[in-house]
């Protein structure tokens, strides 16, 4: 159990381009995307975090502006319940209510500047 | 100083040791305590005869975390994840599920408090505050979806230039 996280790493470095470029043509489709052609609120992620693996940032927070945010919150959950922390609880939830005002307010960015399609 | 030594301290020794002793004396309001000053005086218990100590609930002080709360904290978060997949049921069945999960352990915790630590109820709790923002989430995109669909009409919805064009006149 302990070995997993590990073996992902060492896969990610070992053939780490191999990787990313299968996960770039393996993309879950969105069923609200193909069936309605509309971006919902969660699309973009999986780019977001191809471009994150590639190392770019500023592409991924492009793509996806709450990839970071959200990927800190599960690292720090993980954290929190392994070494429970004095105030992790609290933090949770201030990261979980960012997150979700960041994934809101650009999806009603992404309506304003005509991007859904 | 001389009245609390003739009130509540019997042993007189003229040493900062007797302010302790009056200090822990105030604090256990049990004078018998300080006819022992050497063996007992870091141990300010109001009943002697109680193996528990005050915190430590029943089993000789062991706490245990809400059984669920790791659980209800796991799915409250993956529910704003989930949000969007499939229409938001997703995060509704979770944000659901994590809601009446937490529900029992609350109750339980509130029941009886010293068996169950307090970390664990602040991760339940942080976690029902991320279920709840996340069931609100796919609660409102699962509500559009049904909206849309009533108002357009399937047709509509699998249709991408009708879908178009329909936005284009609503603007």
């Amino acid at each position: 159990m302990k070995g997993i996280p590990v073996v992902f790493f060492l896969l990610l470095i070992g053939e780490g381009s191999g990787l990313i470029h299968w996960l770039e043509n393996h993309l879950l489709s969105c069923p609200f995307k193909t069936w309605t052609g509309i971006d919902c609120p969660g699309c973009g992620l999986q780019r977001s975090l191809v471009a994150l693996l590639k190392g770019d940032v500023w592409m991924s927070f492009k793509f996806y502006p709450a990839t970071l945010p959200i990927l800190a919150l599960f690292i720090f959950t993980i954290l929190h319940l392994k070494f429970d922390f004095k105030n992790g609880a609290f933090l949770i939830k201030l990261m979980y209510i960012f997150a979700t005002v960041i994934i809101v307010t650009s999806y009603i960015y992404k309506i304003y500047h005509h991007q859904l399609f | 100083m001389s009245e609390e030594q003739e009130g509540q301290v019997p042993n007189s020794q003229p040493n900062p040791e007797n302010s302790q002793n009056a200090q822990q004396s105030q604090n256990t309001q049990n004078p018998q305590w300080q006819q022992n000053p050497q063996g007992y005086q870091h141990f300010n218990q109001p009943n002697p005869g109680n193996p528990f100590p005050p915190y430590g609930g029943g089993f000789g002080g062991m706490q245990m975390a809400l059984p669920n709360a790791t659980i209800t904290l796991v799915l409250g978060i993956l529910s704003i994840v989930t949000c969007c997949c499939f229409y938001g049921i997703i995060g509704v069945v979770l944000g659901v599920v994590a809601l009446i999960l937490s529900r029992k352990d609350k109750e339980n915790y509130l029941a009886n408090m010293n068996y169950y630590t307090v970390s664990s109820y602040k991760n339940l709790n942080a976690g029902r505050v991320c279920a709840i923002i996340g069931l609100i989430l796919s609660a409102i995109i699962v509500l559009l979806c049904i909206v849309f669909a009533i108002f357009f009409g399937f047709s509509t919805l699998t249709d991408e230039e009708a879908i178009k064009q329909m936005l284009q006149e609503l603007q």
